[in-house]
C-alpha cells in the first residue's frame, strides 16, 4: 500500500532579511553588524511574509511552518511564537507548526505556556517541532553549548510533565527546579499537540525521538543519509513499543513552479542559491562552539569533508537536497517520488526562498496550491489504484 | 635528564595519564587548557625532584569525565589522585593558566598540604580592567598565535590544525574547558578566597601574554599574603614553552630557601 493516501502539504517560511552584509565569508550570523537592520524594510517584510503565509491557508495548504533563529539575517523570527500568534488569528484551517523555539534556550514552563496559548487560540491547530537550536544560537544566548543536549532533554521532560500531569507538580532537575509547575492555560488538543524532534543527523537526537515516540525531521542533510536515518528511526521506535506511521517523518523540499521549466529556473534559481550561498552559510567556528557538537560527530564531519569549505553550486544542491524547479507536472512527479521514497506523507515546501520578491512568492504559492497539489494527489490515487 | 615515564591511573573510575620524571620530593605540575605543546620544556624541574604531570580528565591522553563541570571538581579529583600517588608530605605545586586556577583553589582548601606554590599566568581571578581573553571566541586556526609572543616559536609545536585528528583533539579539549568555563573564565569569589593561601607563592607571567594580561599579576600578588612576582620579556601565555628562563626561575624557587620571598606576615 502506498504511504501517500493522506498527503499533507506544509508551507514553511524562513522570513529572511535579504539586504545582507557583503564580503562575509563567515556568513550572516552571530557577529553580523546589526546596525544594517532597517526597521521600515523590516516592517514591509513582515507584512509581505505574513500575507504569504495567510495566502497559503486560503489556498488550502494543510499546514504553515515557522521557525526561530537569533542574531541573523537568515531569519526575522527570533520568536516563532509571535508569528504563530498572528497566524492563529489570521488563518482559519491550516495547522500551525512551530519548528520551533529551542527549549534549551528558554524556561521550559514558559514554552509550555506559550505553546498552550497558541493551541487554544488556534482552536487546536498547533503542532510543535523541537530543535536543539543551531550552534550559532549558543553564541548569542547565555546558555553553555556543552550542556545544550542535556538541557534540551530536561526541558522536554518538564514540558511534557507540565502538559500531561495534573498540576501543580514539582520538578527537581539539574538545570531547573519548580516548586509549583502549573501552566495555565493547557493545550486545546489532548493529551497535547503533535510533537516532533528536529535533528541534523546526530544519532543521539534520532534515538531520542524514536525512543520517546515523537515524530522526527532532519534538516540540511543529504537525501541519502536522511533515508538511512529514517529507517533507523522507525526500527528504534518500533523496538520501543511505538507505532511510527507516514506522518512520523517530515521531509522538506525547495520548490519553484512556473509555466515552463525554463521560466521556473529563470525566476527561482538565483533565490535558492542566495539562500544557500548567503543566508545559510557559516563556518566551523560559528556553527560549532565548543561542546555543541559531540566530538565523534566532528570527527565524522571532518572525515566526510566540511560542506562549508566547498563552494555551493547548483549541481551540488540539486543532487544532494530536495530541490525542484519546473512545471506543475514536473514538480508534482518529484514530490510524489520523494514522499514515496521517504515513506512520508508530510512534506514541508519552501516556497519563499532567499531574496525572492513578494510577487514571485505569491505566484509560487498559488501555482503550487492550485496546480501541483491536485496533481500529486492524482498521481497518488492512481498509484494506489494500481497497487490494489 | 631523561624523558617522562607515562602510566595510567584510575581515579573515581576514570583513567588518567600521569607523566613522571626524576626522583626526590614531589613537584606536581597542573597544565593549562591545552596539551599540544607537550611537557618536555619542564624536564629541567626533575633534577633531584620527582616531577609529576598528571593530565586532567578531558585532556590529552586522559579519558573524559563528563561529571566534571567545575574547577572544584578538578580539585576534588586531585585530592583523590594525590592520595593514590601516596603524596602525603607537603608538596610543591605549579599551575599554569587553567592549572593555576586549579592549583590555587586546591591550595585555598589545603594550604598546609602545599609547601610552595607557583602560579604561571593563572586563570581564575576577575580583573575587570585587564580581563582574561575569551578564548572561545577566537577561531581555532588563530588561537595558537594568541598564545605566544613570537609566532616563530610555533614551528616547534606539532603543527596546529594540520590534521583532522588534531582539530578533533583541540575541539575536545575546548569542550572540556567549556564545561567549566564557558559562562565565566574566572571564579567570582577568588578575591575573597585567595588570602586564605599562606603558602609561599611565586607568580610568573609572560610580559606579552595576550590571553591573560600580565597586569593581572599585581592583582594576584595583592591578594596572596606571601607572594612575589616574576615577569619574563619575550614570552606570551605559553610561558614555559617560550621562556627557558621562566623554567629556571621556577626551578630555583623550589630549590631555594624561603628567603627568596617576602617573609610571611607576622
Amino acid at each position: 500500500m502506498s504511504v501517500l493516501n493522506n498527503l499533507q502539504f506544509y508551507f514553511m517560511h524562513f522570513m529572511p532579511y535579504p539586504d545582507v552584509a557583503p564580503d562575509r565569508p563567515q556568513g550572516q550570523w552571530v557577529d553580523i553588524p546589526n546596525t544594517r537592520f532597517d526597521p521600515e524594510t523590516g516592517h514591509k517584510l513582515y507584512r509581505e511574509y505574513i500575507d504569504e503565509l495567510v495566502l497559503g491557508d486560503k489556498l488550502g495548504f494543510d499546514g504553515l511552518v515557522v521557525n526561530e533563529h537569533h542574531s541573523t539575517f537568515y531569519s526575522l523570527m527570533p520568536s516563532c511564537s509571535i508569528i504563530a500568534g498572528a497566524l492563529a488569528v489570521l488563518t482559519k484551517r491550516a495547522k500551525i507548526c512551530v519548528f520551533g523555539t529551542p527549549i534549551a534556550l528558554t524556561f521550559p514552563h514558559r514554552l509550555a505556556e506559550e505553546y498552550a496559548m497558541l493551541d487554544v487560540m488556534s482552536g487546536g491547530r498547533l503542532e510543535c517541532a523541537f530543535p536543539l537550536g543551531t550552534g550559532m544560537e549558543y553564541w548569542v544566548n547565555p546558555v553553555n553549548p556543552s550542556f545544550a543536549r542535556e538541557r534540551f532533554r530536561e526541558g522536554m521532560d518538564i514540558l511534557m510533565q507540565a502538559w500531561t500531569q495534573p498540576g501543580p507538580t514539582r520538578y527537581d532537575g539539574k538545570f531547573h527546579q519548580y516548586k509549583y509547575l502549573n501552566p495555565f492555560p493547557l493545550p486545546y488538543q489532548k493529551p497535547h499537540p503533535k510533537i516532533y524532534v528536529v535533528g541534523s543527523g546526530t544519532e543521539e537526537t534520532l534515538n531520542y525521538a524514536a525512543e520517546k515516540g515523537y515524530g522526527y525531521s532532519q534538516v540540511f542533510t543529504p537525501i541519502a543519509s536522511q533515508l538511512k536515518s529514517f529507517e533507523s528511526y522507525r526500527e528504534i521506535a518500533v523496538r520501543n513499543g511505538h507505532k511510527p506511521d507516514s506522518e512520523s517523518i517530515i521531509i522538506s523540499a525547495m520548490v519553484y513552479v512556473a509555466e515552463t521549466e525554463e521560466k521556473a529556473v529563470e525566476e527561482g534559481r538565483d533565490h535558492i542559491l542566495f539562500y544557500f550561498q548567503k543566508l545559510l552559510r557559516t563556518n566551523a567556528h560559528i556553527n560549532s562552539p565548543p561542546g555543541y557538537l559531540p566530538v565523534d560527530r566532528l570527527r565524522k564531519r571532518l572525515q566526510a569533508g566540511a560542506v562549508q569549505d566547498v563552494a555551493i553550486t547548483w549541481e551540488m544542491l540539486t543532487g544532494v537536497y530536495r530541490t525542484v524547479l519546473g512545471t506543475p507536472d514536473q514538480v508534482a512527479e518529484r514530490i510524489a517520488f520523494w514522499c514515496e521514497q521517504a515513506k512520508s506523507s508530510k512534506i514541508i515546501l519552501h516556497l519563499h526562498t532567499g531574496d525572492m520578491p513578494h510577487w514571485k512568492a505569491v505566484k509560487n504559492i498559488t501555482l503550487f496550491a492550485e496546480e501541483v497539489i491536485p496533481r500529486v494527489r492524482k498521481l497518488v490515487s492512481s498509484s494506489l489504484q494500481a497497487a490494489e | 635528564m631523561t624523558g617522562f615515564t607515562k602510566r595510567d591511573i584510575v581515579v573515581d573510575g576514570i583513567r588518567v595519564q600521569v607523566l613522571e620524571a626524576g626522583r626526590g620530593n614531589p613537584l606536581v605540575y597542573f597544565h593549562g587548557a591545552g596539551t599540544l605543546t607537550g611537557f618536555d620544556d619542564l624536564l629541567p624541574l626533575s633534577a633531584g625532584r620527582r616531577l609529576i604531570v598528571p593530565i586532567h580528565p578531558g585532556f590529552g591522553e586522559s579519558d573524559d569525565d563528563i561529571r566534571i563541570d567545575s574547577v572544584l571538581d578538578y580539585v576534588i579529583h586531585y585530592s583523590t589522585l594525590f592520595d593514590q600517588l601516596g603524596l602525603g608530605e607537603p608538596l610543591d605545586l605549579v599551575g599554569h593558566s587553567l592549572g593555576g586556577w586549579i592549583a590555587s583553589l586546591f591550595t585555598v582548601l589545603n594550604t598546609h598540604r602545599v609547601r610552595r606554590l607557583a602560579l604561571a599566568c593563572p586563570a581564575g581571578l576577575r580583573v575587570a580592567e585587564h580581563p582574561t581573553a575569551d578564548l572561545f571566541t577566537i577561531p581555532a586556526d588563530r588561537l595558537a598565535f594568541h598564545l605566544v609572543a613570537s609566532p616563530e616559536i610555533l614551528a616547534r609545536m606539532a603543527a596546529v590544525n594540520v590534521t583532522n585528528e588534531m582539530k578533533v583533539s583541540r575541539y575536545r579539549e575546548m569542550t572540556t574547558l567549556a564545561r567549566i568555563a564557558w559562562d565565566r573564565n574566572y571564579e567570582p569569589k577568588f578575591e575573597r578566597w585567595l588570602p586564605k593561601i599562606s603558602t609561599p607563592t611565586l607568580i610568573l607571567w609572560g610580559e606579552q601574554d595576550r590571553a591573560i594580561p600580565v597586569q593581572q599579576a599585581r592583582h594576584w600578588e595583592a591578594r596572596l599574603p606571601n607572594s612575589e612576582v616574576a615577569t619574563f620579556s619575550g614570552a606570551g601565555h605559553l610561558l614555559f614553552f617560550e621562556s627557558s628562563s621562566a623554567v629556571k626561575r621556577l626551578a630555583s624557587f623550589f630549590e631555594g630557601e624561603l628567603g627568596g620571598l617576602k617573609q610571611a606576615a607576622g
